[in-house]
């Protein structure tokens, strides 16, 4: 029998449902946050460390950073053997620095904050100004940290108002990474472009290769705006001078011309679909900039050798930035799990795991003396590569805070530079559209902490 | 199938020939668009790295080894999705179903003053999409501290707004005698529901609980917030893990575990097709 | 037989005049189990109501039957739906116990952003696309599938068969379709001598590409309620147009589409609530990108909510779309009410 079912939503009684949501609307009010009180920073020194126990388990939130996964555990069963009252819960909380960041945020205030959290260069400050996550120098001072160690300008990066908010620890740069076999059928040098100018007389030579693009350019946030400091650097400009943007400043508009005309005046540089580092290691583009904790990634997925080397400098010099994450010890844990956090951040990032975490990654040893030590030592001996981002990390700088210390700047950079990229957009009305974006969710979210 | 209906036609006209024809090529281009995407998802879980990565692209592995398989298994713990999802579907789906039951019963067969105003209630509710109402939906559970327990993944979406609607729809179709009968027995309303009524209605209910159950295995959002535990994830949350950004995309590990997820479900839907699709017809979207 | 709807006739319900109530599902499927109820307007059957006897008893019953579905919805449901309209009143950090009370600020900035014209066209371009597409290849699909062709059975569970899978992995799996330098859509284009459409990195091919993922996902069930409605079309109204010479196509247009009218009613709603609510399929292949060319309005709920951790805006622009949901919905009705008659 053919049938009908009634689909008995009748208009009246939808008109009076909505009537009475509406009338009731304001009943609502009785949940949710708190009006007027003010959030921000953790205060330092509110804890007395002597006299507290560790706690018995800890949760560790990361996304395995250069696929670290198997090391990092690795790295926790030697903690528990050592320290066998300890329990670490490694868990993975997403897939990238941003997806782990979003979840720290969403789970803040509920029972599933872990006790430890990535930190990449976008994200802390803005764990810190939500108050999110502890100061750290006194708890490091406790435990007997030797900060000292530390590559000082990968540990200040997370100075603000006079205390650290976080360890370095999968710290890395950009990186230039050639096809070997390309650039010999193109006849060139073997090392890196000492600068674009020299990319830009090498490039044809490259596309006379055929069916190679000389170099490939990635998108997406937490990565195009990273590696566009190299640019805007070396042209003399930069995404802001303390709080205020300095997008539109000549500088910063030649960056983004020399950008474009890479891509559409000359044809010689291609924004990948997806991935640029699996183009790169299927032959498709002659060269990359990509980070160093990529690099052990690189040279499993590539069949061809692979070259690397600093990246080109712009007309004012060398420019590369700082990047990957640190670990911060979340604020709102009680202090025998502050305690615990403490003691396998301390072991996390000792001179020894840091050689280990480095030579199976590619990311920076953030230790001199790691960077010294022999395992360091033998692996540069066997792969050549590693040795060029550490070399690299005396010429490089921390990053602009227009791009790392306010909400959603990054999201809002990586969208101008893809217009630029993708669109064609003119890069003064592309970079206008960003700063305006920036200064307005620095208003509204940054100044009321300063 | 309504075979009552289709009035046996033996001769086709010879003029409806070319017609014919172009119904096949058309059935087989349909066909074609919808097998092509799966099988090359299929393909691919076998394939090496360097398989992936060529132009031309390569259709068939040069062997069908397992080690894709073996990489996303040892990636993410597909074991514990596998046990979530069961778990979160088998509960989900069955108490959405007694509510949606128990609450077409009291519409249809009970008497209660605002009883039109409780219904309209529960079938307003299918006009609010869950993302609506996903931002104080989270604030809660989170403050009840259910986030990463399948109680955080179930109860939010238990209430059924549509079984309830279908239910409804086909207890009205009941024969009146089965439940004077059952009345006249002195049985309770309960047993009504339970010994009478459930059973006349087996093969609604079965309809409705697959699409039911399909729905809940496949569903991400929710999920997605409350949960940020692996061990706790469910398949469809589980699979994007293995799109690593940071890294390098591996095609072949990601399209292996995107078969181990969707497999099951192809051979349940194929060995149950006649009653989901029965239940798809009668429903569409469950509430 | 009597049934309880004939009953419920009998009770004085009358026929649903006034109501915009029918939607025709029309199915065959009673065979397989679903037994629909036959829409008789104008049955009013006599029949004598029981008699009424302690009604508060049936009253208790009934709250204990009805009353753990309908706490449900109002906990998790309406509650909720106020708190959001609150909420959108709020500047609030996702995650932050403070907030400040903003008034219609969020409205206000919603409607001046620049880039709400876009999210804003790309939700509607999305939805006109997937909702009507979806009627019109569902559509094709069933007539295709209602002709007597042999294997047009396993042709009919094959066009489902994506309905049923996982919006995630069919994401997935369609992100690696669509490659442009490894997939299959590069190949085939390539095979034709074009180059394969910047998928990923255009915003306007990157909506056609989520667009065409939706439609191969969701347009087995289009075909599918299109078909069982076919079916149910008298076949001897059919042949009496065609012995009065009338083409095919003219049968279709003037028997046929008029027949399907309550089953598209009932597709337009259903197809266009789960339309709006689609979220696996962009999260998985695009996030929303690139330059935000595939944001809808739900995604950029999710977006501001749990991303960007705005959860003040995002709850307003989830009013704004709730709004805009209640009265699309009151106007088909309306419509309805007027063009559709049984």
């Amino acid at each position: 029998m053919t049938a009908t079912p009634t689909f008995t939503i009748n208009r009246r009684q939808i008109l009076k449902l909505a009537a009475v949501f509406g009338a009731t609307a304001t009943l609502a009010a009785c949940s949710g946050p708190s009006l007027g009180a003010g959030a921000g920073a953790a205060e330092a020194g509110l804890t007395d460390w002597t006299g507290i126990t560790p706690a018995k388990e800890i949760t560790w939130w990361s996304n395995h950073p250069g696929t670290s996964k198997l090391i990092e555990e690795e790295i926790i069963r030697q903690f528990q053997a050592e320290n066998p009252e300890i329990t670490v819960n490694l868990v993975t909380a997403g897939a990238n620095y941003d997806e782990v960041a979003q979840k720290f945020q969403a789970a803040s205030g509920t029972n599933s904050v872990p006790d430890l959290v990535l930190a990449s260069d976008v994200w802390w400050f803005r764990y810190m100004i939500n108050g999110q996550i502890l100061p750290i120098d006194d708890l490091a001072k406790h435990l007997e940290f030797d900060t000292a160690d530390f590559n000082t300008t990968l540990y200040d990066d997370y100075t603000f108002t006079g205390n650290h908010w976080a360890v370095p620890y999968a710290r890395s740069t950009p990186l230039f990474y050639y096809n070997k076999s390309v650039w010999a059928a193109a006849g060139l040098p073997d090392r890196a472009p000492k600068t674009w100018a020299e990319f830009d007389e090498w490039a044809p030579k490259i596309l006379a290769v055929g069916g190679v693009t000389p170099l490939g350019l990635g998108k997406g946030t937490s990565w195009a705006a990273w590696w566009f400091c190299n640019m805007l650097w070396g042209q003399g400009g930069a995404y802001s001078d303390e709080w205020t943007m300095t997008l539109d400043t000549p500088e910063a508009i030649a960056a983004a011309d020399y950008l474009q005309s890479l891509i559409y005046d000359r044809k010689v540089a291609a924004v990948a679909a997806v991935d640029q580092v699996a183009d790169f290691g299927a032959g498709l583009t002659g060269c990359i900039m990509g980070s160093t904790g990529s690099l052990t990634g690189i040279l499993k997925a590539a069949a061809f050798e692979v070259g690397t080397g600093f990246l080109p400098e712009g007309p004012k010099g060398p420019a590369c930035p700082t990047g990957g994450t640190g670990v911060a010890i979340a604020a709102d844990r009680t202090p025998e799990q502050q305690l615990a956090a403490g003691m396998f951040l301390k072991f996390l990032t000792n001179s020894e795991n840091t050689a280990y975490f480095s030579s199976n990654t590619g990311y920076m040893p953030v230790r001199t003396s790691a960077r010294d030590g022999e395992t360091m030592a033998t692996v540069y001996a066997e792969f050549p590569q590693f040795r060029t981002a550490v070399d690299q990390l005396e010429t490089t700088r921390s990053q602009d805070w227009g791009r790392v210390f306010v909400p959603n700047a990054d999201k809002e950079l990586t969208t101008a530079l893809e217009k630029i990229m993708l669109q064609q957009t003119a890069p003064a009305e592309a970079f206008a559209v960003a700063s305006t974006a920036i200064a307005t969710s620095f208003d509204e979210n940054v100044s009321a902490y300063l | 199938m309504a075979p009552t209906r289709t009035s046996p036609t033996t001769t086709t006209p010879r003029r409806r020939q070319p017609l014919q024809l172009g119904g096949y090529l058309g059935l087989v281009l349909a066909i074609a668009i919808m097998v092509l995407p799966l099988v090359w998802m299929f393909l691919a879980g076998f394939k090496e790295r360097d398989e992936i990565y060529t132009v031309p692209i390569q259709w068939l592995p040069e062997a069908y080894d397992l080690s894709n398989y073996a990489a996303a298994l040892a990636a993410v713990p597909f074991g514990n999705f596998f046990l979530n999802s069961t778990i979160t579907t088998v509960i989900g789906a069955g108490l959405k179903m007694l509510l949606g039951l128990t609450t077409a019963y009291a519409v249809v067969f009970l008497e209660f003053p605002f009883k039109k105003f409780v219904f309209g209630l529960v079938i307003f509710a299918l006009l609010v999409p869950q993302q609506i109402v996903m931002i104080p939906n989270f604030t809660l559970v989170a403050s009840l501290g259910w986030i990463n327990t399948y109680q955080g993944i179930i109860v939010p979406g238990l209430a059924s707004a549509f079984g309830t609607f279908l239910f409804r729809q086909h207890f009205l179709t009941l024969p009146i005698s089965i439940l004077e009968a059952a009345a006249l027995d002195g049985a309770s309303h309960w047993t009504r529901l339970w010994r009478f009524i459930v059973p006349i209605s087996a093969p609604t209910i079965a309809a409705v609980a697959l699409v039911s159950i399909v729905s809940e295995w496949n569903e991400y959002l929710w999920p997605l917030l409350v949960v940020d535990r692996a061990d706790m994830m469910t398949l469809p949350v589980g699979l994007t893990l293995l799109q690593n950004n940071d890294g390098v995309t591996n095609w072949g590990v990601l399209m292996a575990g995107t078969v181990l997820v969707t497999v099951p479900v192809l051979i349940a839907f194929f060995a149950l097709q006649k009653r989901i699709i029965a239940g798809l017809t009668a429903g569409g979207v469950t509430g | 037989m009597p049934t309880i709807e004939d009953l419920h006739s009998g009770l004085g319900r009358g026929p649903h005049r006034g109501t915009a109530s029918v939607v025709a599902v029309t199915t065959k499927a009673s065979s397989a189990g679903i037994v629909n109820t036959v829409s008789t307007p104008g049955v009013r059957r006599a029949f004598t109501p029981r008699k009424k006897k302690k009604p508060w008893k049936s009253w208790l019953l009934f709250l204990l039957f009805a009353g753990p579905n309908v706490a449900l919805l109002i906990v998790f449901t309406y509650k909720p739906l106020l708190q959001s309209l609150y909420y959108s009143t709020l500047q609030w950090n996702l995650g932050s116990a403070a907030a400040i009370p903003v008034g219609l600020g969020n409205y206000v900035s919603w409607f001046t952003d620049p880039g709400t014209s876009r999210v804003v066209t790309v939700t509607l371009i999305f939805t006109v696309a997937t909702v009507g597409g979806g009627m019109v290849i569902g559509l094709l699909f069933a007539v295709l599938l209602n002709r007597k062709l042999h294997g047009r059975g396993a042709a009919r569970t094959i066009v489902v068969a994506p309905y049923v899978l996982s919006g995630v992995a069919v994401g997935l799996l369609w992100l690696f379709v669509f490659d442009p330098n490894f997939g299959i859509t590069a190949a085939l284009l390539d095979a034709i001598g074009v180059a394969s459409p910047p998928w990923y990195n255009d915003p306007h091919w990157a909506l056609v590409m989520v667009i065409i993922v939706y439609l191969w996902k969701n347009v087995g069930y289009v075909a599918l309620i299109y078909l069982a409605a076919l079916q149910s079309v008298p076949r001897d109204l059919l042949e009496a147009a065609s012995l009065d010479g009338a083409s095919p196509m003219r049968a279709f247009r003037n028997i046929v589409l008029p027949l399907l009218g309550p089953t598209t009613f009932f597709l337009s709603i259903t197809t266009l609530l789960s339309s709006l609510q689609s979220f696996d399929i962009i999260q998985a292949m695009t996030k929303g990108g690139p330059l935000e060319g595939t944001t809808t309005m739900m995604y950029q709920i999710y977006q501001e909510g749990f991303q960007a951790g705005r959860a003040g805006y995002s709850s307003a622009v989830a009013t704004i779309l709730f709004a805009v949901l209640l009265v699309v919905t009151l106007i088909q009705m309306k419509y309805v009410e007027k063009r559709v008659h049984y």
